[in-house]
């Protein structure tokens, strides 16, 4: 008997030993992000998720393991997106991956990490075409492009009056999974871009579009760009008197926006998706400010720095009932088995099952009300 | 009027590539060395004059001459220090190490500014000149006259000065101007020198227009890459015209053929000129005799 149940211990231990990634005392999940670039400011969101797993860790960890994180740059390049991910794998072994803004890297990555088997949680790339069609270990952590693309165009919608939009974006998948939904969304409401113009990402200057778009009269500019390309197309509006509101994405955000443009004025009619529960220094948002700040007191808090918490929640709450003996199909299947999950720093619940990955389905949207932040259901109505 | 504010947004966009197109056509014509890391000497003179704008509390002008003033220093070391060594080894050994020292620098500024992108204070606070429909930013004016006056010295300086007249000397032939007792050594010391000065003067313009970034030069090593093509390698005066011919072409590609090429202008006026012109709009076939 002795001997069987001794067997069955080896069995056990040696079942546990060969999940690439668990220790007895540790779990290490692979955390890649844009460190470095012109992008870096989406890595908060990484940043957020390493000090709540910090946190957890403080916490008594996981079923008694603490996570070990292991954050690997690619500067929102692809290329440096697949050796950073393949590192991860095969050389850092790490039982899953939680991470990624920059959706085209997300994009390039994918077929690796479906090959790979590995669950891998989105934390803050919002392209649909990551976790949609549904591959069994892809899960999406914060809305999707399609799901915001449509709270923009719903947001654009609500603007009395409306008739005319325009588009300025770049021409990658991420813009376009921005754009297209919104687009889609203003067409079922008859309401096409008057006009669309190309603003690629490194340029400097975006004179010609914006003379154009002025030349259209458009009530309303969807702007599908990354930040410092917002800011430039922002000031150039602002320089050739383009004075209508604008329409960002949630690879954008107010407060870093205003600093980068320095100047008020120039993002009072600047409007940005939103996927928070409450304003970024509202009450029910503090607890996830005063973590961040816990481990990493000299971060700034921005729109991306909480984004990822909720998913790491997530995370937690499956790791946990998965057990003493973590496997990287357990995880999958107690993933799955996540719903309507309410995080209190998103403004959706989490939702995934095996035919629907794209976890959370609700976004509001922000824009600066006398100068402040605020949090928008409608055109002219704050939540 | 739409062509015409495209054209003064392209001449303003331009004129900074023409400062670095100057810049690498200085460094080309002296020591015959195509800097390949010069877009991050133009990033690291945006990042030395935001340092002592926001960071030391120094007004734009004293910073901005101050910049170029270490910029020079860091062209000047950087020939003394990695050009000059390897002097006598093959050609493509500049190449690489041009690109080695330009990545160094972006390492460095990805090693303080890793995460941020940074925004300069607004520095050309002035209302726009608006003409009808026409609207001429302060940003615009301050380029033209910041350019226009340092290219009339740089221009003045080389062809009007004894001291440019050196320059010609060596530009032309080192062995010759060694024989009249030039120093060429100190002269490719003082071209680096320039030539980093010039670009660093580029990415000061730019620092209030943008935002800084390490990655920043990388653009305009190929805008700058583009005007010297198409105003013709060496020729200094086709450099400047290259870039404000690329700044125009720009833009009115952008406004009347479509925005989506923009991007890829410089490119192909680097293609077109390559494939019906080699040696550019102003630049001269060199005959050697063997």
């Amino acid at each position: 008997m002795n001997y069987f149940l001794g067997m069955l211990a080896c069995a056990f231990a040696v079942s546990a030993a060969a999940e690439d990634g668990v220790t007895a005392g540790s779990i290490k999940i692979g955390v890649m992000g844009p460190f470095t670039g012109n992008a870096s400011s989406y890595s908060k969101a990484q940043i957020g998720l390493d000090a709540y797993y910090k946190w957890v860790n403080d916490q008594g960890g996981v079923n008694g393991r603490k996570i070990e994180t292991v954050l690997e740059d690619y500067a929102c390049d692809s290329a440096k997106g697949v050796a950073a991910v393949k590192k991860l794998i095969h050389q850092d072994k790490v039982f899953m991956l939680h991470g990624n803004s920059c959706s085209a890297v997300a994009m390039a990555i994918k077929p690796i990490v479906v090959e790979a088997g590995i669950p891998w949680v989105v934390a803050h790339a919002a392209n649909g075409n990551i976790s949609s069609p549904p591959v069994k270990n892809i899960f999406h952590g914060v809305p999707v492009g399609k799901t915001m693309g449509i709270a923009m165009g719903q947001f654009v919608a609500s603007k009395p009056g409306l008739t005319k939009v325009a588009v300025i974006s770049h021409t990658d998948d991420w813009a376009k999974s921005y754009c297209g939904p919104a687009n889609e969304y203003l067409a079922s409401k008859n309401i096409k871009p008057v006009v669309q113009e190309a603003f690629e990402r490194g340029q400097t200057d975006s004179t010609a579009q914006t003379l154009k778009i002025k030349q259209a009269n458009p009530d309303f500019v969807i702007a599908c760009l990354y930040e410092a390309e917002t800011a430039i197309f922002l000031k150039d509006a602002k320089k050739y008197g383009l004075n209508v509101p604008v329409m960002g994405t949630a690879g954008t955000d107010l407060e870093n926006t205003l600093k980068r443009v320095g100047d008020l004025n120039t993002v009072a009619n600047y409007y940005v998706p939103h996927m928070y529960a409450d304003n970024l220094d509202g009450p029910r948002l503090k607890k996830f400010g005063d973590i961040l700040k816990k481990y990493y007191p000299n971060e700034s808090v921005t729109a991306f720095s909480l984004i990822a918490m909720g998913s790491a929640m997530a995370v937690v709450e499956a790791l946990k009932r998965t057990g003493r003996e973590p496997t990287r199909d357990k995880l999958i299947t107690e993933l799955d088995r996540t719903k309507d999950f309410d995080t209190g720093v998103l403004a959706g619940h989490i939702s995934w099952s095996p035919s629907d990955r794209d976890g959370v389905k609700d976004v509001a949207v922000a824009g600066f009300v006398k100068g402040k932040p605020t949090v928008l259901k409608a055109w002219g109505k704050p939540l | 009027m739409f062509a015409l504010q495209l054209a003064l947004s392209g001449l303003a966009q331009g004129a900074i590539y023409a400062l670095v197109a100057l810049s690498m056509c200085v460094v080309y014509r002296a020591t015959t060395v195509v800097n390949f890391g010069h877009g991050d000497l133009v990033m690291a003179g945006a990042f030395v004059v935001y340092v002592l704008v926001v960071l030391a509390g120094l007004p734009f002008l004293a910073s901005a001459v101050l910049a170029v003033a270490l910029l020079f220093l860091l062209g000047v070391l950087i020939e003394i220090g990695l050009i000059e060594r390897i002097k006598a080894g093959p050609h493509i050994g500049f190449a690489l190490m041009c690109i080695g020292f330009g990545y160094v620098l972006r390492g460095i500024a990805r090693g303080v500014w890793g995460r941020e992108v940074l925004p300069m204070p607004t520095v050309f606070d002035f209302p726009p000149v608006i003409a009808g429909d026409l609207v001429v930013t302060a940003d615009a004016l301050i380029i033209f006259a910041a350019v226009g006056v340092l290219l009339a010295l740089f221009f003045v300086l080389f062809y009007r000065s004894s001291a440019g007249r050196v320059m010609q000397a060596v530009c032309q032939s080192e062995r010759g101007a060694a024989l009249v007792g030039i120093n060429v050594r100190a002269f490719h010391g003082v071209m680096w020198g320039a030539g980093a000065a010039l670009g660093a003067v580029g990415g000061v313009l730019i620092a209030p227009l943008t935002l800084l970034h390490p990655g920043l030069g990388a653009s305009f090593l190929i805008k700058g890459f583009a005007a010297m093509t198409l105003g013709g390698f060496g020729s200094l005066g086709g450099a400047v015209a290259g870039g404000l011919l690329l700044g125009l072409a720009e833009q009115w590609v952008g406004g009347y053929v479509s925005t989506k090429l923009i991007d890829v202008t410089a490119y192909l006026v680097i293609i077109l000129v390559l494939a019906l012109r080699p040696n550019g709009l102003f630049g001269r076939a060199v005959a050697e005799r063997v």
